[in-house]
């Protein structure tokens, strides 16, 4: 099974009408007889009520501009880092966001070509925008498009929020179709008409939409050819699906119909119509909803058994955990993670399903600590919550980019927009490097604490830049052994470095573009990056290139997580998209969309059941991975989320926010009572309940710090990372 | 005024980020983004115009016209605003990728690493020879005259090797990538340096050994070099010279 199957549509070569250029004399009667007044929409109050609306429907106020700022301007080749905002760059601080601005800026999908020059195409590329022959009367498709519009408010209402998915995918298309075939005033006076009218959450696109007014605008725009080529996904129930295919087929132009053939795909369904609230919550993205088959593959969510091995004693235990060792006979304490069930999770993939290195002795002994300190770990609920331990980076002045903390938390480091990276040392015991060679031949190599002696304590020091990149660096991840770093960074390249000597090891370079994230696999060897170039890779340290590429999303790549199995990759990306990718094949196996922004954090519950998502928009969304549903939505952050994170034990999720705070949500009280009948996880529709607010345990607020890193410790202690910005 | 400008503008628009027109009425929000705006855009605009003179003046008109301009920003935008590959090429080549198996990681191998010439382990450093030994063989002797100057101290050691099972001296529980050897490091010398016969091996005579300044860690480590005749040095076995066993190239992935 492939990626997805994008079968690139037929081109269909049109001859341009050839009175399109001059108006006509008299305008031909309207198709519907009617005045073409616009009427507002029943169900979509404008104004101030949509402000409102658009709050409930848990989108963020400021897109809800009655006119994106650019329309009013004269657009004459005018295209600006506004093309680079995937989110909200008249809200944008700065300084509170450096790596957005810094993408805005830099990385944008468009570029102007200004002076009327024309770039020869590459064939593929005008043979796509061909597509976009003329195909009708440019003056006439106001008509069309207002006739749709009012055929659709006429309709029931249980129809009626249904047939609203099409007018945003047309009123786009409609408007690229006229771009393309430079009818710039039609164009023009077609967007100010009905950009009004789209629902708020796809204000930021009609944004950079308004600015294309030129066929050149369209060439480079890699994203808009991606929404171009790949078909808009809109999911209707039969009944209002038949209606309206009687409408468009019965009237004697047939534009729109032609349009919808081409250009959408309508996924039809048997049952009742959706609500209002059911379609917002789920639509947004950049290619529509997923298709129901994209998210029916089977995925091994369940966790890869821990091998059994026994943590022996010792005498700093506490008599508490202990219940079989009496004082005088000390008994190897059996790891009782691993021997819980004896039968195969039929969730979990097989052991060997993908390779994965095996277990040293000091991976055992990481194990052994991990057992002992799972021990003592508090158990978190809505009344017992974790203390939460801030660590500020001061004097960063803007410039950190990336956090990440080693899973016994002994070390932090620290990615910065002057291409450094910088480690320190959590605990009291320094970093050190090794000895040099001629001293490590000096040292008594089978005495007990060898691994002691080869440090070289004149090197102790707290804190370890790191030279090496040409850009900021924005992913950092420690390896499950402490033994290496990964960075990767706007250059374009991943970087391994040793903790051991403090020095890079490796430049793995596939991306050519900006790398936004890096993660470790969980199991170690394996890693994941995702970049500018809309693709994530899977790379092993020891393979110069990389072993997968998931390509598939029609924007960046902004944040990558392994499942906990280390069997499958989530990738969050810019077109407002989750998926999940199987790192056995390279097959996406499930599309998330629901999300209004770019996703900036990812988190998978310990158990693999769950994906919690973060994006711009302030929302966390929760996914069942099994069913492929999203099975929750907690409201309550006003700015983006770029940490997420769940408790040891699964029972409380955070997430810390640009708005300065961090949140705690019930996760135990989110995922019990999930509705799973038949009726839904064929249909994919889930009534959501409104509980936000029972599920948010608690805000905390800092000294306007965003938050940028969030960390449970083996005991449930919550750590915290941000810059101290002072704006 | 030549566009220099802010060494930090100029250095972002070589790596090719979005080119645009100023539009006099955008304004953002925060006041670092105005200036890099602005910054930006006039240095754009200069270069282009400074292109568009050069290509003027080589077809000998008198003035800048649109034409100049009009070649100016294609030949800039040809060489320097690319964009990513497109979606079809994108999915074909993870097509190819994906199809290979994963492949089965070897036990027990050490720090797992790629090929050494795919690292940026390799010494890159050269001294300058304090002996001028003139061997027999070689015909020519050319002794580097590469001084480090700013290295008064001795190299780091750049070389990571291996270890081989029984030069291990450390057991297996620490996964260092450093050796841990106290041999001798015996570097190549590539054949196109002349070499030298050294008569002690002990003094620390340096040759063909290039410095990598990113890996001259606080603590710089001796390198002795045994002076080997260069002629078949690729034989050489350098034990700390990390070997896979299989080929080491993963050319054919």
């Amino acid at each position: 099974m492939a990626a997805l199957p994008e079968e690139p549509a037929e081109v269909v070569a049109v001859k341009p009408d050839p009175d399109a250029g001059t108006p006509p004399q008299q305008p031909p009667p309207p198709a519907w007889g009617r005045p073409r007044a616009a009427r507002p929409r029943a169900g979509q109050p404008t104004g101030a009520e949509s402000g409102e609306r658009c709050q409930s429907g848990g989108c963020f106020p400021q897109t809800c501009a009655p006119s994106p700022l650019m329309a009013a301007q004269d657009a004459e080749g005018f295209l600006c880092v506004l093309h680079l905002s995937r989110g909200r760059v008249s809200h944008c601080a700065f300084a509170s966001s450096f790596r957005l601005a810094y993408k805005l800026l830099l990385y944008g999908n468009t570029f102007a070509v200004g002076g009327g020059v024309v770039v020869e195409d590459q064939p593929d590329v005008s043979a796509v925008l061909s597509a976009y022959n003329q195909q009708g009367d440019p003056t006439l498709y106001e008509e069309y498009y207002s006739g749709l519009k009012h055929f659709i408010e006429c309709s029931l209402d249980c129809h009626r929020a249904e047939l609203s998915q099409l007018f945003y995918p047309l009123f786009v298309h409609m408007y690229l179709e006229l771009v393309y075939n430079q009818h710039e005033s039609e164009a023009k006076s077609f967007f100010e008409r009905f950009h009004g009218d789209q629902e708020c959450y796809y204000q930021d696109d009609l944004r950079v939409l308004s600015s294309l007014t030129k066929k050149e605008h369209m060439k480079g725009n890699e994203t808009m050819l991606d929404f171009r080529t790949s078909k808009f996904v809109l999911r209707i129930s039969r009944d209002s699906y038949q209606l309206l295919k009687r409408h468009l087929q019965e009237k004697q132009n047939n534009q729109i119909w032609n349009i919808v053939q081409e250009h959408l795909y309508i996924d039809i369904f048997d049952g009742m119509p959706r609500s209002k609230q059911q379609i917002d919550a789920m639509v947004g993205s950049l290619a529509g909803e997923a298709k129901r088959e994209a998210n029916k593959a089977k995925v091994f969510f369940g966790l890869l058994k821990e091998p059994e091995f026994d943590v022996p004693l010792d005498d700093e235990d506490d008599e508490g955990e202990n219940e079989e060792g009496k004082p005088k006979k000390k008994k190897p304490k059996k790891d009782s993670v691993g021997s819980k069930s004896k039968k195969q999770d039929p969730n979990a993939p097989p052991q060997n399903r993908i390779p994965l290195p095996e277990l040293k002795d000091s991976d055992k002994l990481d194990k052994i600590m991990n057992v002992k300190e799972a021990a003592r770990r508090v158990r978190l609920g809505p009344d017992c919550l974790p203390s939460i331990c801030f660590y500020t980076f001061l004097n960063a002045y803007q410039g950190l980019t990336a956090v990440d903390i080693t899973d016994d938390s002994s070390m932090i480091v620290g990615g910065f927009a002057d291409s450094t990276v910088r480690v320190w040392s959590v605990t009291p015991k320094k970093l050190r490097s090794v000895k040099t060679a001629a001293d490590l031949s000096l040292i008594d190599k089978e005495s007990d604490d060898v691994l002691e002696r080869i440090m070289d304590e004149k090197t102790a020091s707290e804190l370890k830049i790191l030279y090496g990149h040409s850009g900021p660096v924005y992913g950092t991840s420690f390896s499950p052994d402490r033994n290496y770093l990964l960075s990767c960074s706007e250059d374009g390249t991943v970087r391994l470095w040793s903790l051991q000597t403090f020095t890079c090891l490796v430049g793995y370079k596939g991306h050519n573009y900006p790398v936004w994230d890096t993660q470790f696999s969980p199991y170690g060897y394996y890693f994941v990056s995702g970049g500018h170039d809309r693709v994530a890779r899977l790379w092993a340290t020891d393979h110069y290139q990389p072993l997968r590429i998931f390509a598939g999303h029609l924007a960046d790549v902004t944040c990558t997580r392994f499942h906990p199995n280390s069997n499958y990759i989530a990738t969050g990306s810019a077109d407002r998209t989750v998926r999940l990718w199987d790192v056995l094949n390279g097959n996406c196996v499930r599309i998330f969309t629901g999300h209004k922004g770019p996703i900036h954090s990812l988190a998978f519950s310990p158990n693999g059941r769950f994906l919690a998502t973060g994006a711009t928009d302030g929302r966390v969304l929760l996914w069942d991975i099994g069913h492929g549903l999203m099975v929750g939505e907690l409201k309550g952050h006003t700015d983006t989320i770029y940490a997420l994170r769940f408790s040891r034990d699964g029972e409380i999720l955070a997430s810390g926010s640009m708005d300065n705070t961090v949140r705690l949500w019930d996760a135990v009280k989110a995922f019990e009572d999930l509705e799973t009948d038949d009726f839904t996880t064929a249909t994919g529709h889930i009534n959501l309940p409104e509980n936000s607010q029972d599920l948010l345990l608690g805000t905390y607020m800092t000294k306007s710090t965003p938050v940028v890193h969030l960390h449970f410790t083996r005991r449930n202690l919550l750590l915290a990372a941000g810059a101290y910005s002072s704006q | 005024m030549a566009p220099g400008g802010s060494a930090h503008v100029n250095a972002e628009w070589e790596k090719g980020m979005v080119p645009f027109r100023a539009f006099p009425g955008w304004r953002f929000h925060c006041q670092s983004l105005n200036l890099i705006l602005k910054k930006a855009v006039w240095w754009y605009v200069t270069t282009i115009l400074e292109d568009a003179k050069i290509y003027s003046s080589h077809a000998k008109k008198s003035s800048v016209d649109a034409d100049d301009v009009r070649l100016a920003i294609q030949c800039r935008t040809d060489q320097s605003f690319t964009s990513p590959p497109p979606r079809d090429f994108l999915l074909d080549i993870a097509r190819q990728k994906n199809q290979t198996p994963l492949p089965l990681i070897k036990p027990y191998s050490g720090p797992r690493l790629p090929p050494d010439r795919y690292c940026l382990t390799a010494p890159n450093y050269r001294l300058k020879s304090l002996q001028k030994k003139v061997s027999s063989s070689a015909g020519r002797i050319t002794v580097p005259r590469l001084s480090v100057g700013a290295v008064s101290s001795r190299p780091s050691t750049p070389t990571l090797g291996t270890p081989s099972a029984q030069t291990v001296s450390v057991s297996t529980k620490v996964g260092t990538p450093v050796s841990l050897t106290g041999q001798r490091f015996t570097v190549q010398i590539p054949s196109s340096q002349a070499t030298v016969k050294s008569a002690t091996p002990t003094t620390p005579t340096v040759q063909n050994v290039l410095i990598n300044p990113s890996l001259i860690g606080p603590k710089n480590i001796l390198i002795t070099t045994n002076m080997v005749s260069s002629q078949n040095t690729s034989s050489e076995s350098n034990p700390l010279k990390r070997k896979h066993e299989d080929d080491d190239d993963y050319d054919n992935l």
